[in-house]
């Protein structure tokens, strides 16, 4: 089990250095900001800092004097910092003085300006005042012109707007905007009863259940001081790795899409058919919806279903064995994402990118690692990295971690530990408490941070996707490629959308 | 390239042959209102281990003894059926699941008045469908859709195409909740699109905001800026389902309309050019 993250309460006007004195411990890590009402009146502003080595955090937790509107961003110093400061702009009416680029990120022109949704004490929405339309970065020069794209896209894909700024094909500049799916999902955790959150927590990215649902579980056996029984360890391992295998198999067969290399799209969204199949044998759900939950998973695994998932597990590593070097080793693939959107070591570092994308730059970061979720921590583990930080690395990273999560998955069937696989869960939770889940999902480090009030209810859910550290990643290596690429070197970081939004 | 085709050829068919088969045993499916009696409000298991109101009981639904369960709501979370001590919820895997009306989804096991044929659809569109999908916030839903197009379910197969404009398109389909943020788009996109238009609201999400609903960002489904023609229940549903949903669309296979044990077989494979 983690250990709760400390907190330390301190003075706002001494958080920035606060943040970035603890930055420079050993093994620290940017985890997240937001704001948060505390029990009994008033925001504190908070920042998570991890400690990689400990495998824990501490929270530094600013409270604010009444009125605050402002305080000093982090950004400047900390590039990682950028979205969550201006989320918590949105939504907490908090500006951070120095930011060098400030725009909303989750509320649009459909939502009115001065309304923050955390804030209890924001006025009514009496009389929507049209927000301010937004400012795309500016690119000027002779024959820079403006392609914009979305909120709808052309594939089967989720909503964003992407402004490139050209010159003739080539990408001078990309700036993202989402926010379009804000469904409002860290208040209503704070409104449904806390037993049945795990499903809304699920939903946040839904390609992402058992991720979701794992941080989330983390979380509140942490809150509840509980430690789940091994089988259940295993079992939601078992779990995160098959989604794993899944949506990697589907995204090495959308990079195929993506380059006209039908046969790797047609091979592998099969290969990602059979991994769903092996899901939908343990969970019930192809998509694993529903499975892990606090102390426990939704159903045991019988000897049968065990021995088929073994059987099934081995045969789609044979398959993904013969398929890998077919789509890699291809002279055409190789030289089609070679060299497409790189990012490069330092500036995937700066940024704080997480997952397979800060590993195909060179990265070493894998929360199983480091944080307990699952079977995990590992220190054992080999993380996959290459340091091309392009198209072809990025994919060269999903097939290594195809394979070992397949290796993981056999080993883990094969050692089944014995015992229950639920547990009952007390009426409420323990009150004043703060806890933070860090799960290595698919995409990369994923952390649900739950704070309880005096009264044992939740106060605040925030959730920080890997995406929401990646999307910037995307933006900078979109650029100096042509327009064209573009659909690829989105899909080399397959990022979510909703995730960013919640 | 040789070892390429090599492997395509040696693969052989992944296309599954016959339609709409049911979910594998062990699968969660959807659940369903059998005419086993039920206990009412003094049980009240289902109603409890639901996390999204799908159900009501008693004088709710429709008096004592009644139940009704909504599959618009419904997240198929399987919790009502473990609960339910007297199999009056039961497991469906059945994958023809979508319906052209809102109230057909609604499971209920009290006799229903007799309605009249469901409404007829453009038969123009019988031997195709462009479809034009715009998501609002749930990407599991995408994933499944983009399923019907893999070698395994194979949409194209039907005729049905997924298309990259509203301009190509005769079907509009809807996934996730549409809060806020998404209605302009969807609307836009609706109206950029040629008559016959269709609209399909796909996945519970897309149907009433399932999970979502009563939050601040007003995630109520798309029937708030557009009417459905045709629903597809499941968080996320099936991908046959959703091809079910597809071939309703077309006029090529009927709505199921709710019921207990009594429900409509449909046989999704009939039609010209099948």
């Amino acid at each position: 089990m983690t250990l709760p993250p400390g907190v330390r309460s301190v003075p706002v006007g001494s958080l920035r250095t606060e943040v970035l004195k603890s930055l420079r411990q050993p093994g620290a890590r940017w985890g997240h900001a937001t704001a948060r009402e505390q029990y009994g009146g008033g925001l504190a502003l908070e920042v998570l800092v991890l400690d990689t080595r400990r495998g824990t955090g501490t929270v530094l937790s600013a409270p604010l004097p009444p009125g605050t509107q402002e305080y000093s961003s982090v950004t400047p110093e900390v590039p990682a910092a950028h979205w969550a400061e201006r989320a918590i702009g949105d939504l907490f009416g908090l500006r951070a003085t120095g930011h060098p680029r400030w725009e909303s990120l989750l509320l649009h022109e459909a939502w009115p300006a001065d309304h923050y949704p955390l804030r209890s004490d924001a006025p009514e929405e009496t009389k929507p005042a049209p927000r301010e339309a937004y400012q795309f970065l500016r690119v000027e020069g002779e024959g820079v012109h403006q392609i914009p794209v979305g909120p709808i896209h052309a594939g089967i894909i989720e909503p964003g707007h992407f402004r490139f700024s050209c010159l003739g094909g080539v990408i001078a500049n990309l700036e993202i905007r989402l926010g379009y799916q804000h469904r409002g999902i860290e208040k209503r955790m704070t409104e449904v009863p806390w037993a049945q959150g795990r499903f809304l927590a699920e939903s946040a990215s839904s390609d992402t259940a058992v991720g979701n649902a794992l941080a989330h579980s983390v979380a509140i056996e942490q809150l509840l001081g509980a430690e789940p029984a091994p089988r259940v360890q295993a079992l939601r391992t078992i779990a995160l790795e098959l989604e794993r295998v899944a949506c990697h198999l589907g995204d090495l067969g959308g990079l195929s899409g993506d380059i006209g290399f039908s046969p790797g799209a047609a091979l592998f969204s099969r290969l990602r058919g059979a991994a769903l199949g092996l899901g939908e044998k343990l969970t019930g759900s192809r998509l694993q919806r529903g499975y892990a939950r606090p102390l426990g998973v939704s159903r045991d695994l019988g000897d049968a279903t065990r021995m088929a998932l073994r059987e099934g597990t081995e045969e789609l590593a044979r398959k993904v064995g013969q398929a890998l070097p077919m789509l890699l080793g291809n002279p055409g693939v190789v030289e089609r994402m070679e060299g497409a959107g790189r990012l490069s070591a330092n500036l995937a570092k700066e940024f704080g990118l997480v997952g397979p994308a800060a590993r195909a730059s060179g990265g070493h970061y894998d929360a199983r690692r480091c944080f307990a979720h699952g079977v995990y921590p590992d220190p054992e583990l080999t993380p996959a990295t290459r340091t091309g930080g392009d198209a072809y690395a990025r994919a060269e990273v999903r097939g290594d971690e195809v394979t070992a999560s397949l290796t993981r998955v056999a080993g883990l069937l094969d050692s089944l530990p014995v015992g229950k696989v639920q547990t009952a869960l007390p009426e409420r939770l323990p009150a004043g408490r703060v806890a933070v889940g860090v799960v290595e999902a698919w995409r990369g480090e994923l952390i649900h941070w739950v704070t309880t009030d005096g009264e044992g209810r939740i106060s605040r859910y925030c959730i920080k996707d890997p995406s929401f550290n990646n999307w910037t990643g995307l933006a900078i290596a979109a650029r100096g490629n042509l327009v064209a690429d573009f659909p690829l070197c989105n899909k080399s970081f397959s990022l979510s959308y909703s995730g960013n939004d919640l | 390239m040789l070892s390429s085709l090599r492997a395509l050829v040696g693969a052989g068919m992944a296309t599954q042959r016959g339609l709409f088969p049911d979910q594998p045993e062990g699968a969660n499916g959807l659940p369903k209102v059998t005419e086993q009696p039920c206990l009412g409000e003094r049980c009240g298991l289902c109603v409890a281990a639901c996390p999204t109101q799908a159900i009501a009981l008693g004088p709710a639904a429709g008096g004592e003894g009644a139940v009704a369960l909504d599959r618009g709501v419904c997240i198929g979370c399987s919790g009502c059926l473990e609960a339910c001590p007297t199999g009056t919820l039961a497991r469906d895997l059945r994958t023809r699941t979508a319906v052209t009306r809102r109230e057909d989804l609604v499971f209920s096991n009290r006799q229903r008045p007799v309605r009249g044929a469901e409404p007829r659809r453009p038969s123009e569109l019988l031997r195709s469908l462009h479809v034009r999908e715009v998501s609002t916030g749930c990407n599991a839903t995408d994933l499944e859709v983009q399923a019907t197009t893999n070698p395994i379910f194979d949409a194209a197969r039907f005729g049905v195409h997924f298309v990259a404009s509203p301009r190509f398109a005769d079907a509009l389909l809807v996934t996730g909740p549409v809060a806020r943020g998404m209605r302009e788009a969807v609307v836009r996109c609706h109206r950029a699109m040629g008559a016959p238009r269709l609209v399909l609201a796909v996945g519970t999400c897309a149907v009433s905001g399932g999970l979502h609903r009563g939050g601040y960002a007003e995630a109520e489904g798309v029937s708030v800026v557009l009417q459905p023609d045709v629903y597809v229940p499941g968080c996320p549903p099936h991908p046959w389902s959703i091809i079910h949903g597809l071939l309703v669309a077309m006029g090529r296979a009927e709505g199921v309309a709710a019921g207990t044990t009594t429900e409509k077989e449909p046989d999704g494979s009939r039609g010209k050019g099948t």
